[in-house]
């Protein structure tokens, strides 16, 4: 018997590449069905939050208006930074940006603008 | 490898070098005189054949490697040329040998394509070392002590060119082009962009090319037969074209035109302008830098919403809130897939800007002079027409080149007379028509060639030839627009003509429209040449229509099937009666109809106020520390417009849009500050951050939406409160 054999060098060694944790997708996760895409940006910390949050948002007004616009900046900032903290926030802009064109993400926007239209006379009576 | 490392075979490298021995060589004795080979004539010959032989027929490079080794061009080419005096026109003997030495140098100098279907392992051997190679040799010969070589070559043509056109033999043709291509090289050879070459860039500089043209005389023979284009001679047009191509491309007019006096002065301001620019960064960084050393180990909690807190470390952590934001996001290391940028074949064919020097300077201007003044309509009308009948040897970049020509020479004359003027504002310069000059580029037929050109390289995704057409056509603007100032009355009625007919075809608008909406990803020359159109179209549109109230415009009958399925989606039922009305008729005649109606500027205007359009002056403005003034009030121009004279800044209400005019102004890059914009720019960033946030207040809808496009529809709401009554809705 042969000594190499003894070393196990002959032995052939399956050589695999361990699994790739997969990309998480940060607007969305691209292998489920459709209809639940963008449904992190509708879920409790996109959008509602987005909402909840801005009731504390106060501008100054005239006068004001770069730091009015800095505070604006920041607060979508840190929304965007707990939603995806991986990305940039030019990044994220882009993606939500993107995401904003999803079947369902559209008839959310159109859903929060109807809430700001005058509402028809039935509903009021 | 082949062989014993050697990268091309052995027997052509022998072949080569034998023959390029038996050529001749200097002589011993003291004078140093090259002295010819017996059989010079037939060794150039041979040369010539297994040039065309070997590497031409089996795609190849091997023998113009090995003639590159045997240092063929400097060595034996350029003496030979020299040992053939003026006036020894007469000698049959040398003017052959003069000739195959051309015959050579033309094929060795021949410009290098990439492209990647042709090329084989071969191309990718060579290219690199031939590349050079060129470079060596337009440095050999544009600075030859010993004789003028492009001169000489024009001696050559000479017994060709001055026979009638109708007289001369194919052979005459073949040598008349065979010098033209031979002084095309000449002009187009450049060093390879990644900066390989480590020569003295000034003896091959553009500078360097201009000095020699001027020097042997090159520009007199370009204006002789640019002026005697359709007469004397006919298919050299597009070469003349392509040589003035490669002197004139990328070089600055404004620039062009100054004395020496004047481009020192320009030059030493540009220069403080960027040690100040330099400054001013560098003062930033440091109000930005550490005060200590950058182990003093600082770190800070930041307190966030939620009861979150999240930690930084560093000093500049404690200066203030943009800086601790901006220092969370850099700290990020995650990046988006993007798709890797798409290799452009044209890229290297125009090259960066040129710097001419003083003496170079002068030459070129004279040239461009004298040939505005003689040579601009003969040439380009004929290309024109050229190009209008797709002439057999019209090749695919000529079109391109003709239109970036067009517009260059278009802008140098304009740029010259006002030069010109403010020299001397006493001279009248009535008496010459001036615009009669450029006449022939304002004809009817050109606007044709122009639209056409307009649509097909959009439609074939041309973007380098698109960039050309647009920059023709914003030249065109200008120049009528002068011509309705400055012009006399003739000019006037003319321009009103001209005017009229650019601005008559919806088709034009709707084109011009579309490319500016839909732009991705192109070329930064390509965004520029694109809003510079739109910002000029609008603007000339602007004032035409409001002299010309009642302006008519043609436009298509939308096709059947468009209205079908209009119809189908629930139009008005008088519309869908319409319809059915038209159906009946004959169909093909229906889809190709067009009409007349009134012009209405501020309806034409809504069409540049889609998000696309927006996301596209704001991606030229994003380079708003590279702009130039210019460049910088065009965006200024287009977004005040869509902000308060269209009545739609709801558009650019998007968090990027917002942050990149709130880093503009206040970021740690803004905006120089000393820059003439700067206060342009401030204003109408404040009014519409104001507007901004007045809107969320009013409508708090307007915060989630700030996050995405919005389509006219929703803008349309969010500005005015309501829905837009459309007459299809009603």
């Amino acid at each position: 018997e042969p000594a190499s054999q003894g070393l196990g060098i002959d032995e052939e060694v399956s050589v695999q590449k361990r699994a790739r944790v997969p990309n998480v997708k940060l607007d969305e996760e691209r292998h489920l069905d459709p209809l639940t895409r963008g449904r992190r940006l509708l879920g409790p910390a996109g959008l509602p939050k987005l909402r909840q949050r801005a009731r504390n948002l106060r501008f100054k007004g005239k006068g004001h208006e770069f730091s009015d616009a800095s505070r604006l900046l920041s607060f979508y900032q840190m929304w965007l930074d707990d939603l995806f903290p991986k990305a940039k926030f030019l990044d994220a802009l882009a993606m939500v940006e993107k995401v904003g064109h999803k079947k369902r993400v559209v008839v959310a926007r159109n859903e929060l603008m109807n809430e700001g239209k005058p509402k028809p006379r039935d509903e009021e009576d | 490898a082949d062989g014993a490392g050697d990268i091309v075979h052995p027997e052509v490298r022998a072949h080569i070098s034998s023959l390029v021995s038996a050529l001749g060589g200097i002589a011993l004795d003291d004078d140093g005189q090259y002295q010819l080979g017996d059989d010079a004539l037939e060794v150039l010959r041979d040369l010539k054949r297994w040039i065309r032989f070997y590497d031409e027929k089996t795609n190849r490079m091997d023998v113009a490697r090995c003639i590159h080794e045997a240092n063929l061009i400097e060595g034996d080419l350029l003496p030979i040329l020299k040992a053939w005096p003026e006036n020894a026109m007469d000698n049959k003997f040398r003017s052959r040998i003069a000739l195959a030495c051309f015959e050579l140098m033309v094929p060795l100098t021949w410009p290098m394509e990439r492209d990647k279907e042709r090329m084989t392992v071969n191309h990718h051997r060579h290219l690199p070392v031939l590349e050079l190679a060129q470079v060596q040799y337009k440095r050999a010969i544009i600075n030859f002590d010993g004789a003028r070589i492009l001169h000489a070559a024009v001696r050559a043509a000479l017994p060709a060119m001055a026979l009638p056109i109708g007289d001369r033999t194919a052979r005459d043709q073949g040598i008349i082009k065979l010098v033209l291509f031979f002084l095309r090289n000449m002009a187009s050879i450049a060093p390879p962009p990644d900066g390989k070459y480590d020569g003295d860039e000034s003896h091959i500089s553009r500078s360097a090319t201009i000095d020699a043209f001027s020097y042997q005389d090159i520009f007199h023979v370009l204006l002789t037969m640019a002026s005697n284009m359709g007469e004397d001679f006919r298919t050299e047009d597009t070469t003349v074209m392509e040589i003035i191509y490669h002197l004139v491309k990328q070089v600055e007019i404004d620039k062009l035109f100054m004395d020496e006096r004047q481009l020192n002065q320009a030059k030493a301001s540009e220069l403080s302008a960027m040690m100040k620019k330099e400054a001013v960064m560098l003062k930033s960084q440091n109000r930005m830098g550490p005060t200590r050393h950058n182990r003093f180990g600082t770190m800070i909690w930041v307190k966030r919403d939620d009861g979150k807190m999240s930690s930084l470390s560093g000093q500049d952590a404690l200066a203030d809130s943009t800086t601790r934001n901006k220092k969370m996001d850099d700290n990020k290391t995650f990046k988006p897939a993007r798709r890797a940028r798409k290799d452009n074949k044209d890229e290297r064919d125009l090259g960066p800007r040129v710097k001419l020097n003083a003496r170079a300077n002068d030459q070129l201007r004279n040239f461009v002079e004298e040939f505005i003044d003689s040579g601009f309509n003969p040439l380009f009308l004929h290309i024109r027409k050229t190009i209008d009948r797709e002439a057999p040897h019209l090749l695919a970049h000529h079109r391109r080149q003709y239109f970036y020509l067009v517009a260059w020479f278009l802008e140098a004359e304009r740029v010259g007379r006002k030069v010109k003027k403010s020299n001397s504002p006493d001279v009248d310069d009535n008496d010459v028509n001036r615009f009669h000059l450029v006449a022939g580029v304002l004809n009817q037929e050109m606007f044709i060639t122009l639209n056409r050109a307009l649509h097909e390289s959009y439609d074939m995704k041309d973007w380098t030839e698109l960039t050309a057409v647009m920059r023709c056509f914003t030249q065109i603007l200008l120049t009528v627009q002068e011509m309705t100032e400055l012009g006399n009355e003739d000019d006037q009625e003319i321009a009103e003509n001209v005017l009229s007919r650019l601005f008559y075809e919806e088709a034009t608008h709707d084109a011009i429209a579309n490319i500016i909406r839909t732009y991705k990803d192109q070329r930064f020359d390509y965004l520029d040449a694109a809003t510079e159109l739109v910002h000029h179209f609008l603007r000339i549109l602007e004032a035409y229509s409001k002299q010309n109230v009642d302006m008519q415009v043609r436009f298509k009958k939308r096709s059947r099937r468009k209205k079908k399925q209009a119809t189908k989606e629930g139009d008005g039922g008088e519309n869908a009666e319409e319809d059915l009305d038209d159906s009946a008729d004959d169909e093909e005649a229906a889809e190709r109809t067009s009409k007349e109606r009134k012009f209405d500027f501020h309806k034409f205007c809504s069409r540049f106020t889609p998000q696309g359009v927006v996301d596209t002056f704001a991606t030229f403005t994003k380079y708003y520390r590279d702009l130039t003034d210019v460049q910088l009030k065009r965006a200024h121009r287009y977004f005040y417009r869509v902000a308060f004279k269209q009545g739609m800044s709801v558009m650019l209400f998007r968090v990027d849009i917002i942050n990149l005019f709130y880093t503009m102004i206040k970021g740690p890059n803004q905006l120089d500050r000393s820059a003439s914009l700067y206060k342009d720019w401030e204003e109408l960033v404040k009014q519409i951050l104001r507007k901004c946030t007045q809107k969320i207040q009013e409508r708090p809808e307007l915060l989630v939406e700030l996050l995405f496009s919005k389509i006219q529809g929703t803008a349309f709401f969010l500005e005015y409160g309501y829905e837009k009554q459309t007459a299809s809705k009603s």
